[in-house]
């Protein structure tokens, strides 16, 4: 599903060089939950940036679902992430502008779907997360495990064959922590989502089928459940 | 702590500002806008001024002017000698309205005449020849020199043969520019110089013809001084208005002086709507720097310490603003008077006026701090403890707190309100008391002005979003999404409506007034009305020139036709005219006026005072136009005696009346019984209503037989208002413009106000799946509803504010047309779009990882 080959990161900030990515080698399987650990600065963020097309890797290559993206335009890589990839934040990154509905909808919308029956996916999916009666509600009116529980359900919207989450839990207090989980999981097995989760919890990382350790931006473990 | 000076402060404001580029060359390009037109106004203004000090000998042409309508009497002839005798050298020029025609087209064409002695004129200055040369070599008993349009309407070029009176007159050159053309009488429309022998070849100055006589003066330097020559003359010319070059043709230096202040308000629109930008972008970059206030207040930072940096970077930014706008001001100075060089060929001397700039700076600064204190102010309500506390919902206070905000809010309103009407006084020149009114009333108009579209914004605001939640239709996401971001937190949507709607709202109302007056004279000719005029018709020619009209083809109705007698009023219930208190236009009843007899009241001619007399009375009785009666004092019994031709007419007034304007009957103040002009030499008048289409053939038929008869077209009349309106219009309008910039400008700064957080949303927009496509539509949808609500809002305004306008000052209704209202809108929306994008293009071409790595 995820193919990953000899990936380097550079950035040049004008005073100085940083390598974050060291050539990355990885191969994930559909429907396969994988964790990837590390710690702060360890490139664990970037490799899942670069894995969503969300910017250019400096060398090597990444393949979606055997579709080569490293090459692509922008807008190409929107369109892709708009039907294959879905994205849950550490720190939600809900439109303020919008309600939990519009948001949850839009990438429905994006996709170029318009119509009821995307509003009541919509809605089954907030109701899912436990939200049914904060459909109306604006990002500010949402507390932050609210917050992320509209992530979840906007990341599942256009049922994505692969899920990448970038610290979901990170901002959350333990029992809303672990309640987000638990749906990221639950919502990964219904949905037979890849699932790849960012993190630097032990703890959480526990959950998953595999698990990759990054270190200095090298892959230095990589264990299987 | 104490260190902490204002050195310390404009430490940290710079800092802050530098760090913050962009956030602020928006709302510094607003202020500059403001400072540029009102010192560019002010600064042509100063040069114009100057100019006229400077060449006031040459813009006279003469050291002593002295004009009248209608002939010197002999006295007045005799006057004129002896000032001659004395040593002073005159020259006399004739100005009147004539007609002029070619072989190319026969049309005749309305033109003005002025008719000089080339071998005095002008004393002072030069008339510039288009092909160069000297007046005195190319103007002869039969040529000509014309203005520009003079060939071009009559399709002819220099060398080439035109008639005026019926006789022939080559072209010898086109006038560039003549010194006096600012001091004549007629300086609109076309325009044909002569000379005296040539004028005296038309034949079309008789007794009794309407034409303005100047004579100027040259006094020599050993002779008698200028004043005694002036005394002597406003003795024997009590009518006349005499100027010696040393006082400024008053005229002249009061429009300059009123179009200065005008203009210079309307600047201070611009930098109104420029210091509204700085308060907004202002109040957003104190709610973005809340937390570090808290910080700073944390570790010790008094209130007055945090609102001296901020105040120190308002000045800052207000004299950043002032001293670009200074720069723009000169370019304004430059292109003002290509703008009016129809009419007033003017090229002041462009020089650096400091007291100008300064006072521009000046503006700039205070304008901007005025209205960026209720941000700075409101420093104090930061609490330390808001870093703490930021996940907790906002608490509201309790009414006592909340009416002792809004007590000082209202206060320092109060206040902001009292310093722009002061220096909106001090930009008006004249009396501190005509400043005071003009500021008052510029500061009452500015607060409705605001308020109506605040309000405005408001309502369009609440009603478009209730529209997207109520609608049943299903918008399209990007439109919906795009709405959406008008309401962002802090997206200052309302005060950029405000702006924008400001600056359409008075550039549009510039514009309807200016139609709607035009089409309102178009329009107010009713369908009996004349619309061809036939002036200076003699005695002889009238009833022939009466038969040819009436045997025209398309003509509506009999011709109506006036005969009128030129005369001298002599006294008014016995006291001479000289002893007669008449100041302003009432001194026009010393010159030449003229009377007319009529067997019965004419129709629409309505009696106010008296009666109307009986059908044949004993001894010559006189009907008063309500306007004589007004300025002379005149009443049912008095007695008024006129001098015409050398014999006295008396008559009593019996009636006081108001005549139908569109009747030849109104144009004379003086309506006698029949009787009391006869055998004496008179000029007749005519009009007639044709259809458009015959109008141009009974001018020709009528300039074939009788070329000395003025054929006037109301068309053409119109075409000359539509001129001097077009042209006041279009200063004003350029002048106006810069307020539209302003609110532009800051649509583009509350954009790039926002920008973070439009960065922030673009980023995961892209992560789920945007294209770039998809969020330009977004962002277009959002500024285009920005400009178009703002342009309907000041379109509706300026639609009002026409109407108000109209019916206040003008007397006329107001007709709505919805093209310039249509197209103001989308003029609107363009500029708001373009300021928009301007501000954000950037935005989408951000790397989502980029933006993401740093959260």
């Amino acid at each position: 599903m995820i193919d990953v080959r000899g990936l380097t990161k550079v950035i040049d900030t004008g005073t100085h060089r940083v390598e974050i990515l060291k050539g990355i080698d990885l191969h994930i399987p559909a429907g396969q939950f994988t964790a990837i650990l590390g710690s702060s600065g360890s490139g664990k963020s970037t490799l899942l940036g670069l894995i969503a097309g969300l910017d250019s890797p400096t060398s090597g290559e990444i393949r979606l679902d055997g579709e080569e993206i490293t090459g692509l335009a922008e807008d190409r890589l929107a369109l892709l992430r708009g039907r294959k990839v879905g994205f849950v934040f550490q720190s939600y990154q809900l439109i303020p502008t919008l309600t939990a509905e519009e948001n949850v909808l839009l990438p429905y919308e994006l996709v170029g779907a318009n119509g009821g029956s995307g509003t009541a996916r919509a809605r089954e999916l907030l109701q899912q997360v436990g939200l049914a009666d904060r459909m109306d509600h604006y990002p500010v009116q949402l507390s932050g495990g609210e917050q992320q529980r509209v992530a979840l359900a906007r990341a599942f919207m256009v049922k994505p064959a692969i899920l990448l989450a970038d610290e979901p839990t990170g901002n959350l207090d333990s029992a809303n922590g672990r309640h987000v989980l638990d749906l990221l999981i639950r919502l990964n097995l219904e949905q037979g989502t890849t699932l790849v989760l960012v993190t630097h919890d032990q703890q959480l990382a526990s959950h998953a089928n595999r698990r990759i350790t990054l270190q200095d931006g090298r892959i230095v473990g990589d264990e299987l459940r | 702590m104490n260190r902490f000076n204002w050195a310390t402060a404009f430490k940290i404001a710079w800092r802050e500002a530098r760090s913050s580029p962009g956030k602020f060359l928006f709302v510094v390009l607003a202020v500059a806008l403001g400072v540029g037109s009102l010192t560019g106004v002010r600064g042509f203004s100063q040069a114009f001024a100057s100019m006229l000090h400077r060449e006031a000998r040459s813009m006279m042409a003469a050291d002593l002017s002295l004009r009248i309508f209608g002939p010197p009497s002999p006295s007045q002839l005799a006057t004129l000698d002896h000032v001659r005798r004395q040593g002073a050298a005159t020259t006399q020029v004739t100005e009147t309205l004539s007609m002029v025609s070619s072989s190319a087209v026969p049309e005749p064409l309305l033109i003005s005449i002025k008719a000089v002695d080339p071998a005095f004129f002008p004393f002072y200055g030069e008339v510039k020849l288009n092909p160069a040369g000297r007046l005195k070599d190319q103007l002869g008993a039969g040529s000509v020199v014309v203005s520009d349009d003079v060939p071009l309407r009559l399709k002819v070029s220099v060398g080439e043969q035109v008639l005026v009176g019926g006789q022939s007159f080559r072209i010898a050159a086109i006038v560039v520019t003549e010194p006096d053309r600012m001091s004549g009488s007629m300086n609109v429309g076309p325009r044909v110089m002569m000379s005296r022998e040539g004028l005296e070849r038309t034949g079309l100055i008789r007794l009794g013809s309407r034409a303005a006589q100047r004579f100027l003066f040259r006094i020599r330097p050993a002779g008698p001084d200028i004043t005694s020559i002036k005394t002597e003359l406003k003795h024997a010319f009590p009518e006349a208005t005499i100027l010696d070059f040393t006082e400024t043709n008053p005229n002249i230096q009061q429009g300059l002086d009123r179009a200065t202040t005008f203009l210079s308000l309307v600047s201070l629109i611009a930098l109104i709507v420029g210091a509204l930008g700085v308060a907004t972008a202002m109040h957003a970059h104190l709610q973005q720097k809340m937390d570090s206030i808290a910080v700073m207040k944390s570790l010790g930072a008094t209130t007055g310490q945090i609102v001296r940096i901020y105040a120190t970077q308002t000045v800052l930014l207000g004299f950043a603003g002032g001293l670009l706008g200074i720069l723009i001001g000169a370019a304004v100075e430059r292109v003002l008077p290509v703008l009016i060089s129809r009419f007033f060929q003017v090229q002041p001397e462009m020089t650096w006026h400091p007291m100008v700039a300064l006072q521009g700076l000046a503006a700039g600064v205070l304008t901007t701090l005025l209205f960026t204190l209720p941000p700075l102010l409101s420093i104090r309500h930061i609490r330390p403890g808001v870093i703490l506390r930021r996940d907790m919902a906002e608490t509201r206070p309790g009414w006592r707190v909340r009416l002792r905000r809004s007590q000082s809010a209202l206060a320092l309103g109060f206040f902001i309100l009292l310093g722009i009407a002061a220096i909106a006084s001090w930009l008006v020149s004249g009396s501190w008391r005509d400043s005071l009114r003009i500021g008052g009333s510029f500061v009452g108009g500015l607060v409705v002005s605001l308020v109506v579209l605040a309000a405005a914004a408001w309502l369009l605001l609440k009603g478009l979003r209730l529209f997207v939640t109520l609608t049943p239709w299903k918008l399209p996401p990007p439109l919906r999404h795009g709405i959406a971001n008008i309401y962002r937190p802090g997206s200052q949507a309302q005060s950029v409506l405000t702006a924008l709607g400001v600056g359409v709202m008075f550039t549009l109302t510039i514009y309807l007034i200016q139609h709607s007056v035009l089409g309102e004279i178009r329009r107010s000719s009713p369908p009996n009305m004349a619309n061809v005029f036939f002036l200076d018709i003699t005695e002889k020619q009238q009833a022939e020139l009466l038969q040819l009209i009436s045997q025209a083809p398309g003509v509506e109705g009999s011709a109506q036709s006036l005969r009128t007698v030129a005369s001298k009023i002599v006294s008014v219930n016995g006291v001479p005219v000289d002893q007669l208190q008449l100041t302003g236009i009432a001194r026009r009843y010393r010159g030449v006026r003229a009377l007319t007899t009529v067997e019965k009241r004419p129709e629409g001619t309505e009696i106010l005072e008296g009666t109307w007399w009986s059908a044949s009375p004993r001894a010559a009785a006189v009907s008063v136009s309500d306007n004589a009666s007004k300025l002379l004092k005149v009443h049912p019994g008095s007695v008024i005696e006129w001098t015409a031709f050398g014999r006295t007419i008396r008559a009593s007034v019996t009636s006081v009346h108001k005549s139908d304007p569109n009747r030849l009957v109104g144009f004379v103040d003086f309506i006698l019984s029949p009787g009391a002009l006869d055998q004496l030499p008179s000029v007749y008048y005519a009009a007639i209503r044709v259809e458009p289409q015959f109008v141009g053939a009974l001018q020709r038929a009528s300039y074939e037989r009788f070329p000395t008869v003025t054929v006037v077209n109301v068309a053409d009349i119109l075409a000359r208002v539509q001129e001097i309106v077009d042209q006041i219009a279009i200063v004003i309008r350029f002048i106006s413009l810069f307020t539209i910039l302003a609110g532009a400008i800051i649509l583009a700064s509350s954009v790039a106000g926002t920008r973070f957080r439009r960065v922030r949303e673009v980023v995961i927009l892209k992560t789920l799946g945007a294209t770039r496509g998809y969020i330009a539509r977004i962002f277009s949808a959002e500024f285009l509803i920005l400009g178009t609500v703002a342009g309907v809002m000041g379109s509706m305004l300026a639609s009002l504010f026409s109407a108000m306008v109209l019916k206040r000052f003008f007397k006329a209704d107001f007709h709505f047309d919805p093209w310039p209202n249509l197209a103001c809108i989308l003029l609107t929306a363009l500029v708001a779009v373009t300021a928009g994008w301007l501000a954000s293009f950037r935005i989408l071409g951000q790397k989502p990882l980029e933006v993401l790595r740093n959260e």
